[in-house]
């Protein structure tokens, strides 16, 4: 790669964001980057990209879930209830609730394809019958007699800082970029949401790009949410609650166009992780953690604005 | 030889339009024939019955001397049938390459995507067009010319037999398009077989072989060879109608005063030196080719477009209109688009709120009030007077008829009280009944005083509507003709006119 075109690649901004961010946290506050600190950031970071990347594969195609939260919530509490209640071993549960993750995207890719419905309506219906299953099921309380090893994978490190639960999140991310710049049904995903039309006279089936993309969705989904109940401990029906806006901020961060048919897998990544430190730099300097949300609400008008900016340009190179 | 393409008798209608009747075409190996037609003539849907978009109601295609039926886009594609669409059919982020391999990018379940087979096979057929282009470069990145040569290369990789050109020169500069020229004419000496959908005259005659043109869903003629057919020819074939055309009076508006003049007016879009003058009571037809300029000169006068030389007069004075809003509230300009499903109407929308969406900023009360009652009070009775076929104010303007949605966007502009109304292809798509109609509703409303300057293709409505015609031809004023009704005499005038920039 030419040195001049590197700015121009989408993970760039967000990196020196990252590497700009450490060194004047680092600057002010040393203990930034102590190993424990960066366990903290790791352990959060590895949740989030499963779920930042549950919507960036919507993102791709061109659509927006709107139900990853209630997906993964309702993924959760099954995980946790079938190991309390009926006593199913820890892989077995995991696989059913993955297996209900996937199920729920199928069926939110299923009503859009068919139907013809924007994604924005089927996923705001769907999001609150997840979300209403999960509360109606649990009367939401949280099961408690979660098993040791579950914990255990929720908070052990597996080498030096980091923790076990950065292996999912390493298999997502690779998964990911195969998947999307490599497989057949990745590119397909990528092509329905660049041009739905030419795509469809190339003789790329739309309906099954959509059910792919989002059964993957939920699937991974239902994989932030059982990741979740061993870091938490506990099979809490409100997990998920909270993902839907770092869901959108990660991936347009990360240069994600939302109109689709552009993802960044690193910039999704790094985009994570630039949350995670804003996060942490927050409680370092003793702001009210509250105003996380003020931050991210600005950064992402920030980058939509610069993507916005680079759209206008590329158009301009075509006129 | 058999024919690659054969289209016998086809019909095809859509409700209230008889878009195409006993239409019939022979494309044939190794020749590049051309599809000509004004606006509505019928182009549009012969191309999408033989790309397998619509199926025709009658008659039959052809393909190598079989009968065939495409079930949709995708047969046609299969069955060797590739069109360069004027919308760009690419997957802008992807190379080069995968464009042209994306129906079989190969790979399996684990197995990725083999970039190098799929860059070299690409390679492969953009060396056929002699195109020197990296296929790992983002589409993206290149200009419209390049964008359809790789769609040129993508349909030939599918072993297209039959390549159809939508109007591809329209946005290309002469020496790109030259290239293209030059790439057809190779492709019709390797024995392809194409078809050429251009406004442009020029080049028509400059490449093609033979010529099928349309006017009014027929064949004005079909497949005759290019050889001894003029410039002049084309143009009759297109134009030259023969219909009955409504017996008004002639009218003379030479002491009214001026409603809009426009006084060597140049524009961002390209128009140079125009000098146009509409007066209280007239109406103005102003005539041209698909690409004259006439409608973009209309959209600059509505201040979408800059005005870069030359004064716009409203009433006698000068004005600088910067936006539409202020060409409607202030200078009483109005602009019914030829393009209504798009620009005109809001089709989800109640005929109330259609009609009324340009009074609402005049009835809104303190505080941006609107009460219904006051925009019905005000919509009610254009309505009315345009005979507008609907059960209610509130029923859904998508669900009126074509000729009613005109009168519609006829309304709204009555309902803002507009002087000044600039109608663009009022009757495209519009029954004869609903034809006349607009035809006498046009001349009642400048019998009223509106100042109207009406662009249309349709030379027999041009003749029998206006009081004067201005013709014009590469955004230039080319000629202004007082006219006389009689319809020979003034469409040899006015093809006169379109000549005079062509010789």
């Amino acid at each position: 790669m030419k040195l001049f075109a590197l700015p121009r690649a989408d993970w760039f901004g967000p990196l020196a964001i990252v590497l700009f961010a450490c060194a004047v946290i680092t600057a002010f506050a040393p203990s930034f980057l102590s190993p424990f600190n960066i366990q903290i950031l790791l352990l959060a970071a590895s949740v989030n990209v499963v779920v930042a990347m549950s919507q960036m594969i919507i993102i791709a195609i061109g659509q927006m879930n709107l139900a990853i939260g209630a997906i993964g919530g309702l993924a959760a509490v099954s995980f946790a209830g079938l190991m309390q209640v009926w006593s199913f071993p820890p892989p077995l549960a995991a696989l059913s609730a993955l297996g209900l993750g996937a199920a729920a995207g199928l069926l939110n890719g299923a009503l859009i394809a068919r139907t013809g419905v924007s994604a924005f309506v089927i996923t705001l219906a769907s999001l609150s019958i997840f979300k209403g299953a999960d509360l109606g099921i649990t009367r939401a309380q949280p099961f408690y007699n979660i098993p040791a090893s579950v914990k255990a994978f929720g908070n052990a490190t597996m080498l030096g800082p980091i923790p076990w639960l950065a292996l999912p999140a390493a298999l997502v991310v690779a998964g990911m970029w195969r998947l999307l710049y490599r497989q057949k049904v990745g590119r397909f995903i990528l092509a329905v949401g660049g041009n739905a039309n030419a795509a469809e006279l190339s003789g790329v089936s739309i309906e099954r790009a959509t059910l792919w993309a989002h059964g993957l969705s939920g699937f991974l989904a239902a994989l932030a949410g059982i990741m979740l109940v061993g870091r938490l401990q506990l099979g809490q029906p409100s997990i998920g609650d909270d993902w839907l806006i770092l869901s959108f901020a990660a991936p347009v961060i990360g240069g994600a166009v939302l109109s689709g048919g552009h993802v960044s897998v690193f910039g999704t990544l790094l985009g994570v992780v630039i949350v995670a430190i804003i996060t942490q730099a927050l409680v370092i300097f003793r702001i009210d953690p509250f105003f996380v949300q003020v931050v991210l609400g600005l950064l992402i008008l920030w980058t939509v604005g610069v993507n916005r900016i680079r759209e206008v340009r590329l158009s301009g190179v075509r006129a | 030889m058999t024919a690659a393409l054969e289209v016998h008798g086809v019909h095809k209608s859509f409700p209230g339009v008889k878009a195409l009747a006993d239409v019939g075409l022979v494309l044939r190996p190794g020749a590049i024939h051309a599809l000509l037609g004004e606006n509505g003539a019928g182009k549009s849907t012969l191309i999408k019955i033989v790309t397998g978009v619509y199926q025709p109601d009658a008659g039959e295609l052809r393909l190598d001397g079989r009968p065939v039926r495409f079930a949709g886009p995708r047969a046609a594609i299969s069955a060797g049938i590739g069109a360069v669409h004027q919308e760009r059919n690419l997957i802008p982020r992807f190379s080069v390459g995968e464009n042209i391999g994306l129906e079989r990018l190969g790979g399996g379940w684990l197995k990725g995507v083999d970039y190098a087979a799929l860059h070299a096979e690409a390679r492969k057929w953009l060396d056929v067009l002699e195109l020197d282009l990296d296929p790992r470069t983002p589409v993206s990145e290149l200009n419209v010319a390049r964008r359809q040569l790789v769609e040129i290369a993508k349909a030939l990789s599918l072993r297209t037999r039959v390549l159809l050109l939508d109007e591809p020169t329209a946005s290309l500069t002469p020496q790109e398009a030259d290239a293209l020229f030059r790439l057809m004419r190779k492709l019709r000496d390797e024995g392809a077989s194409l078809l050429f959908v251009s406004h442009k005259l020029e080049e028509v005659q400059q490449i093609c072989d033979e010529v099928t043109v349309l006017r009014d869903g027929r064949n004005a003629c079909a497949s005759r060879p290019m050889a001894g057919v003029g410039r002049q020819d084309l143009v009759r074939l297109m134009i030259g109608r023969n219909e009955q055309i409504a017996d008004f009076a002639p009218r003379s508006h030479a002491d009214a005063p001026a409603q809009l003049e426009l006084r060597g007016v140049s524009t961002a879009l390209g128009h140079v030196g125009v000098d146009l003058t509409v007066r209280k009571g007239e109406i103005v037809g102003l005539y041209g080719l698909v690409g004259a300029g006439r409608t973009e000169l209309a959209k600059c006068v509505l201040g979408l477009h800059r005005i870069t030389a030359g004064e716009v007069l409203v009433e006698g004075k000068p004005r600088r209109i910067g936006s539409v809003a202020q060409a409607i509230h202030d200078c009483g300009i109005g602009y019914v688009s030829e393009d209504r499903k798009q620009e005109g109407l809001i089709l989800a929308h109640s005929v109330l709120d259609n009609a009324g969406v340009t009074v609402w900023r005049k009835l809104a009360r303190r505080l941006g009030l609107l009460r219904d009652a006051a925009v019905r009070a005000h919509v009610g009775p254009v309505i009315a007077e345009l005979e507008v076929r609907t059960p209610s104010l509130a029923q859904t303007v998508g669900n009126l008829s074509g000729g009613n949605q005109q009168k519609v966007s006829v309304a709204k502009w009555l309902a803002a009280g507009v002087k000044i109304l600039m109608v663009d292809e009022p009757t495209v798509g519009v029954d004869i009944k609903t034809k006349a109609y607009i035809h006498e509703l046009l001349r009642r409303l400048a019998g009223d005083g509106a100042a109207i300057l009406l662009i249309t293709s349709d030379m027999p409505e041009m003749i029998a509507l206006a009081d004067r015609i201005v013709v014009m031809d590469g955004y230039r004023v080319t000629g202004e003709i007082a006219n006389t009704r009689v319809y020979k005499p003034m469409s040899e005038a006015i093809m006169a006119c379109i000549h005079r920039t062509a010789a």
